[in-house]
């Protein structure tokens, strides 16, 4: 009944204790809007339920047991109630209403139980092939979707997904007692099935009217609080500025502005619960007395016996249960939505690697005819490329050349669509995962700090004590030595508790590529966001500790270029130049390319993946050079 | 998550109901009214029957049932009133832990500067909603068990009292086993809910990182890890599971023994006197009052009384009562020029942490214009908020002026003024925002501030100064603009550049700094760009393990590393 609904306003999503975010919410990123709930994904639905080890076989018998007996209860009782009144010793129908009693206790139970196994198992089996794919899939995923949308597959998709044998069990159930409540009316006096069957079109239509109210007021609502919480971030980010200026408590003023028009929404879902309350607390018990008169008059007529007027009593509540139906039936529809989301993630075709290792070799990379197009436009096109053994290359262009594009290629984040990648003259994917992966390290613009403490989110591994020397050597490398040893607990602080600038970050993800052991190693733009003195100190270990390997670094300066053996210059699609930096320097359009004079933010492709808010710390720093002298 | 204030969710939740008392009263009494056909059903479906259809008198019976269909009226109406006492108790409850979640959220991050927390957002959209929620849904469920139970054995007890003597045996045994089970319960679904959290955190970081993943090949490593927090929330999930199942037993037990004995103690009730419709009426108070009071009960109180226990502890220990008042510090304060001066401050964030500032001594003279540079991360922010006084030293002391900082933020704000990397602008009108700190300045000294910063353009372009700008729409340039204007305005005497003009370019970044260093006042600046030290009178060098302090040309002899700096600075490798 709608009567204990309470307010459910500005969340999305809550059930059995788990809430998701509402931007998790949100549809793919690109292309589809609505997954297809498709054949496949009721096949991905049946793998799940075959994987809950019988429990939901056990559901399906249970749930209709605990129905057919939910059915006979008013007619067992009532002709128990029938027997009783008879003053006689039992003629066997109290003992058949006992049994069927306990049958119903026992399948209720077995059903509760059976239901909760087969989601746990049937969500834990989707989660675990989600993420085993996932991990397969790598950048591309979050390329393909949404990171929050992945997530929110992830949980939510798969607990809906994994109710999807109850929910299909119950909605197809939940029926029955309806049906056979007008039945059984019907058999006991057909005016009572006429009662009840005029008596329900009303109780539905007001329950319709109610959704529809609601809508409109949540949506209000949300976007007060939206109001409000958006105040709450941007005090928060200018939070340095009001310690200072003392102004704490006028900042909460102003966030909570909003606040009394929040207030007057929600007692707004009260006045709409108020009315659609009283109507079905009216509607029900008039039914029941109605069905009650006329079953009165049966029983004056001798057509009816007490037990049957009882019956018939039980028989119109039960008939008004169809909300359960409309309810599992959500569900169902839910699972399926979670099925079809979750088998669009793993219809993405995995990453197919080889099984050849690498030869010895000083790390030679070489880009033969790279092809890589992005929404349909060639970004690079037929790009060739040798960076020698030991050296260090810069790739440097405009915004939108594609210059993290290649970065990517280089070490098989991103297969090309044209072209190969070789190390020391093996194609990269006909290498096996791990002599890949060990061979080319990686640093970022923003790199996700993984693990549970500082140490791990630079090793990505278990840290044991015999590491420490070689992390701290890249730490102490990648100049954030100082700023962890000054942690409370040091390596093994907990991440959560050190909050980091992306400077800070930056440099945590370049301790993690210092500390890997490859011959190769890929920086994308990952000194961005380094003050000059740091991005200094940074470049001089580049040149110096890692002077053995390939670098391959992405550079939006000119002095992270001038320290460079060789320059790429990457333009309209291909490579422009090659050379040392002092020699293109003298070319007026190459020193342009430093310069911050075109529009940020506007027109940025998707390849780049640094977000479009031109808030980024080099927005609008012009190059070291032209600072100078 | 080292911080756990006593928190005691008793008080909390009964805070509404102390708060209103008389809200209380009245929805007990409309409750009470509103069980009315609940208490009067089964007496008048026996009287029905009894003296009206049974004994071949259907009018009586309709009159009864007539009775009864008043009686629904009178619910339905008591149902009206009900809600919106419900509402005066819910909604309060929302306003007071929104006003918690900002004003809290907003103290914790002044005391913790540098760390916003921004799960406060959620805590403010999601949680708050949650707690709001559960907190309408256990008020709604406990006083319907308590007042439909109540009318239904009430009403049995006017009925037949002798049928109690079969019926409240099994009930109260029900009540004591789910009494029992309640430790098992809770613990178990708060169990699953932190597993559920957890696991969505975990999996939330991993996949905001897959590319770093794969770029690490550490795929195995990550896999192992979240499959660990994938099976922790199964296996919590299987114990609730079997929980609900012991609960849908106990339930059974207290719904439907009851009725299972009234039939098979039927005659030897009739034979103490118990009348057909009087049998017929205790079934019905079974069937209607007690079996769904108590489903309602054991399903309500599961799932949200857990959900809401959980959610507002979590709001709370996030958001500890607003700290005390500081104590006024020395008054009779004049205006400056003043200098600062540091003897032996010493800073470390944590007691175990390595000392980011250490036994500095430093002076800034009344009107100099000083400069610190540095590589990053070596505490140069740290000693711009030790200065501003946001931070307390952990040795040493700072002066203003010959005095120790003034403890009261209000009174500092009037003598110093700090303008951090990350300007603040709200969401507000162009001219609430310039005179933030200045709230009485006139529109002269706004036009100066506007023109020493070069600000003209930007005030045309926004239409003037009434006019409403929204941050997201600004440039991280404009907004450091309009950070500048604003301290600029101020009536401080010292001002604080922490790196407050980086996203500026060289340019404008000479002037804004030049119209400070004209202003009254001394400055002191961050700098995130050398250039900024060749207008100093003085620059700060440091360098972790010592600070220098010195001309420009002093510094260049006695600082290797300044000389490195601007050495680098100043031949740039590209243009050699």
């Amino acid at each position: 009944m709608t009567t204990d609904t309470p307010a459910a306003a500005g969340r999305t999503e809550s059930r059995n204790g788990r809430t998701e975010s509402r931007n998790g919410r949100t549809g793919p990123r690109i292309g589809r809007t609505e997954p297809a709930i498709g054949r496949d994904a009721d096949r991905l639905l049946l793998s799940a339920v075959r994987r809950s080890g019988g429990w939901a076989g056990l559901l399906v018998l249970a749930a209709l047991g605990s129905v057919l007996a939910q059915v006979l209860l008013p007619a067992v009782v009532g002709s128990a109630v029938d027997s009783a009144m008879s003053g006689r010793p039992d003629d066997g129908r109290i003992t058949t209403c006992a049994a069927v009693i306990a049958v119903f206790i026992v399948c209720e139970v077995l059903s509760d139980l059976a239901a909760g196994r087969s989601s746990a198992a049937g969500t834990a089996w989707l989660r675990r092939a989600q993420l085993a794919h996932l991990l397969t899939l790598g950048g591309r995923a979050t390329a393909r979707f949404d990171p929050g949308d992945l997530t929110a597959r992830l949980i939510g998709g798969a607990a809906d997904a994994g109710a999807a044998a109850e929910a299909a069990v119950w909605a197809a159930l939940s029926v029955l007692p309806t049906l056979t409540s007008v039945v059984a009316l019907w058999l006991i006096d057909p005016w009572l099935a006429l009662t009840f069957l005029v008596g329900m079109p009303a109780l539905v239509y007001f329950l319709r009217s109610y959704a529809q109210d609601m809508s409109a007021l949540i949506t209000r609502y949300q976007k007060v609080q939206g109001a409000i919480a958006a105040g709450f971030v941007e005090a928060l980010g200018g939070m340095r500025t009001i310690a200072a200026a003392g102004t704490t408590d006028r900042e909460a003023e102003r966030v909570l502005r909003p606040l009394p028009e929040l207030s007057g929404l929600g007692h707004g879902f009260w006045r709409a619960q108020t009315r659609v309350a009283s109507q079905s607390a009216l509607l029900a018990p008039l039914l029941d007395v109605a069905v009650l008169s006329v079953a009165g008059f049966g029983l004056a007529a001798g057509r009816v016996t007490p037990g049957e007027m009882l019956a018939a009593s039980r028989y119109a509540a039960l008939g008004t249960g169809l909300g359960m139906t409309a309810m599992f039936l959500g569900r169902l529809a839910r699972a399926r939505a979670g099925g079809g989301r979750i088998r669009e993630v793993l219809a993405e075709p995995a990453t197919a690697y080889g099984v050849r290792a690498l030869p010895s070799g000083p790390g030679r990379l070489e880009l033969r005819g790279v092809t890589v197009r992005v929404d349909g436009r060639a970004l690079l096109d037929g790009v060739d490329l040798t960076v020698p053994g030991g050296t260090s290359l810069a790739i440097v262009g405009r915004s939108g050349t594609g210059k993290s594009l290649l970065a990517a290629v280089a070490g098989r984040l991103t297969d090309p669509h044209g072209g190969t990648v070789l190390l020391d003259g093996v194609p990269l994917p006909e290498l096996s995962r791990e002599e890949l992966r060990g061979a080319i390290g990686y640093a970022f613009e923003r790199p996700a700090l993984l693990g549970r403490t500082v140490g791990e989110a630079i090793a990505l591994d278990d840290v044991a004590e015999a590491d420490r020397p070689r992390l701290s050597r890249a730490a102490a490398a990648a100049c954030i030595d100082a700023f962890v040893e000054r942690l409370p607990d040091g390596y093994r602080t907990d991440l959560r508790d050190v909050p980091m600038s992306g400077g800070e970050a930056q440099r945590i993800g370049l301790a993690r590529a210092f500390a890997h052991r490859g011959r190769a190693l890929v920086l994308d733009d990952a000194t961005s966001s380094l003050d000059t003195v740091t991005e200094f100190e940074v470049s001089t270990a580049l040149t110096t500790e890692l002077a053995g390997r390939t670098r391959l670094i992405v550079a939006h300066r000119a002095s992270t270029a001038a320290r460079c053996d060789l320059v790429a210059w990457l333009d309209g699609g291909g490579i422009r130049r090659i050379g040392p930096h002092d020699e293109l320097w003298a070319l007026p359009e190459y020193r342009a390319v430093f310069r911050p004079d075109q529009p940020v933010g506007e027109d940025r492709p998707a390849d780049e993946d640094r977000p479009a808010d031109g808030a980024g710390p080099d927005a609008a720093r012009p190059s070291p050079a032209e600072v100078g002298t | 998550m080292n911080r756990t204030p006593e928190v005691s969710l008793r008080t909390e939740l009964l805070a509404p109901l102390r708060r209103s008392p008389r809200v209380v009263v009245r929805l007990a009494l409309w409750s009470a009214v509103e069980a009315l056909p609940g208490f009067a059903a089964g007496r008048l479906v026996a009287g029905a029957v009894d003296s009206g259809f049974g004994a071949g008198r259907p009018g009586v019976g309709m009159a009864y049932l007539a009775l009864l269909g008043v009686a629904v009226f009178v619910g339905a109406w008591a149902t009206r009133q009900v809600y919106p006492r419900l509402a005066a108790l819910v909604e309060p409850l929302r306003d007071d832990l929104v006003r918690r979640v900002v004003t809290g959220g907003l103290h914790a991050a002044r005391t913790a500067p540098g760390r916003p927390d921004t799960a406060g957002v959620a805590r403010l959209t999601q949680q708050v909603e949650i707690v709001r929620e559960a907190y309408a849904g256990i008020t709604m469920v406990v006083r319907r068990f308590v007042f439909s139970v109540g009318g239904a054995l009430l009403g049995m007890c006017f009925l037949e009292p002798l049928v109690l003597v079969v019926v409240l045996p099994p009930l109260l045994a029900a009540a004591g086993l789910l009494a029992l089970m309640l430790r098992s319960t809770t613990d178990a679904q708060r169990e699953l809910l932190l597993a559920d959290e957890r696991l969505a955190a975990e999996a939330g970081a991993v996949i905001g990182g897959l590319r770093d993943v794969t770029a690490a090949g550490a795929e195995r490593w990550t896999g192992d890890r979240l499959s660990t927090a994938v099976e922790r929330q199964a296996l919590a999930a299987r114990r609730v599971a079997r929980l609900t199942a012991d609960r849908t037993l106990v339930l059974a037990v207290g719904g439907w023994l009851p009725l299972v004995l009234l039939l098979s103690t039927a005659s030897w009730l009739t034979g103490h006197g118990v009348t057909a419709g009087g049998l017929l009426g205790s079934v019905t108070y079974i069937t209607q009052g007690l079996q769904p009071a108590l489903q309602t009960l054991v399903q309500g109180l599961g799932g949200s009384g857990v959900r809401l226990a959980v959610t507002l502890r979590r709001i709370l220990e996030s958001t500890p009562p607003e700290p005390a008042a500081p104590a006024p510090g020395p008054a009779g304060r004049t205006h400056g020029p003043y200098g600062v001066e540091l003897s032996k401050v010493g800073f470390a964030y944590g007691p175990g942490a390595e000392p980011v500032v250490r036994d500095l001594d430093l002076t800034i003279g009344p009107g100099e214009h000083l400069v610190v540079v540095g590589p990053s991360g070596i505490g140069k922010s740290t000693l711009a908020g030790l200065i501003a006084g946001l931070l307390r030293p952990t040795g040493g002391e700072v002066r203003l002026g010959g005095r120790p900082l003034p403890a009261d933020p209000a009174e500092l704000a009037r003598h110093r003024v700090l303008i951090p990397q990350e300007a603040y602008v709200f969401t507000g009108t162009l001219d609430e925002n310039l005179r933030y700190l200045a709230p009485d300045a006139g529109p002269g000294d706004v036009d100066r501030a506007v023109a020493a910063i070069g600000l003209e353009g930007l005030v045309e372009r926004l239409g003037g100064h009434r006019a409403q700008i929204a941050p997201d729409a600004l440039s991280a340039g404009e907004r450091q603009q309009i950070a500048l204007a604003r301290a600029y305005l101020s009536p401080a005497d010292l001002v604080v550049l922490d790196e407050a003009t980086c996203h500026l370019d060289p340019v404008a970044e000479a002037r804004a700094e030049e119209a400070f260093a004209r202003r009254r006042g001394s400055l002191l600046v961050i700098a995130h760009r050398m250039s900024s030290a060749l207008r100093a009178d003085r620059v700060l060098v440091m360098d972790g393990t010592d600070a220098v302090a010195g001309s420009h040309e002093e510094l260049l002899t006695s600082s290797a590393l300044y000389r490195d700096l601007t050495g680098h600075w100043r031949r740039p490798a590209g243009a050699r």
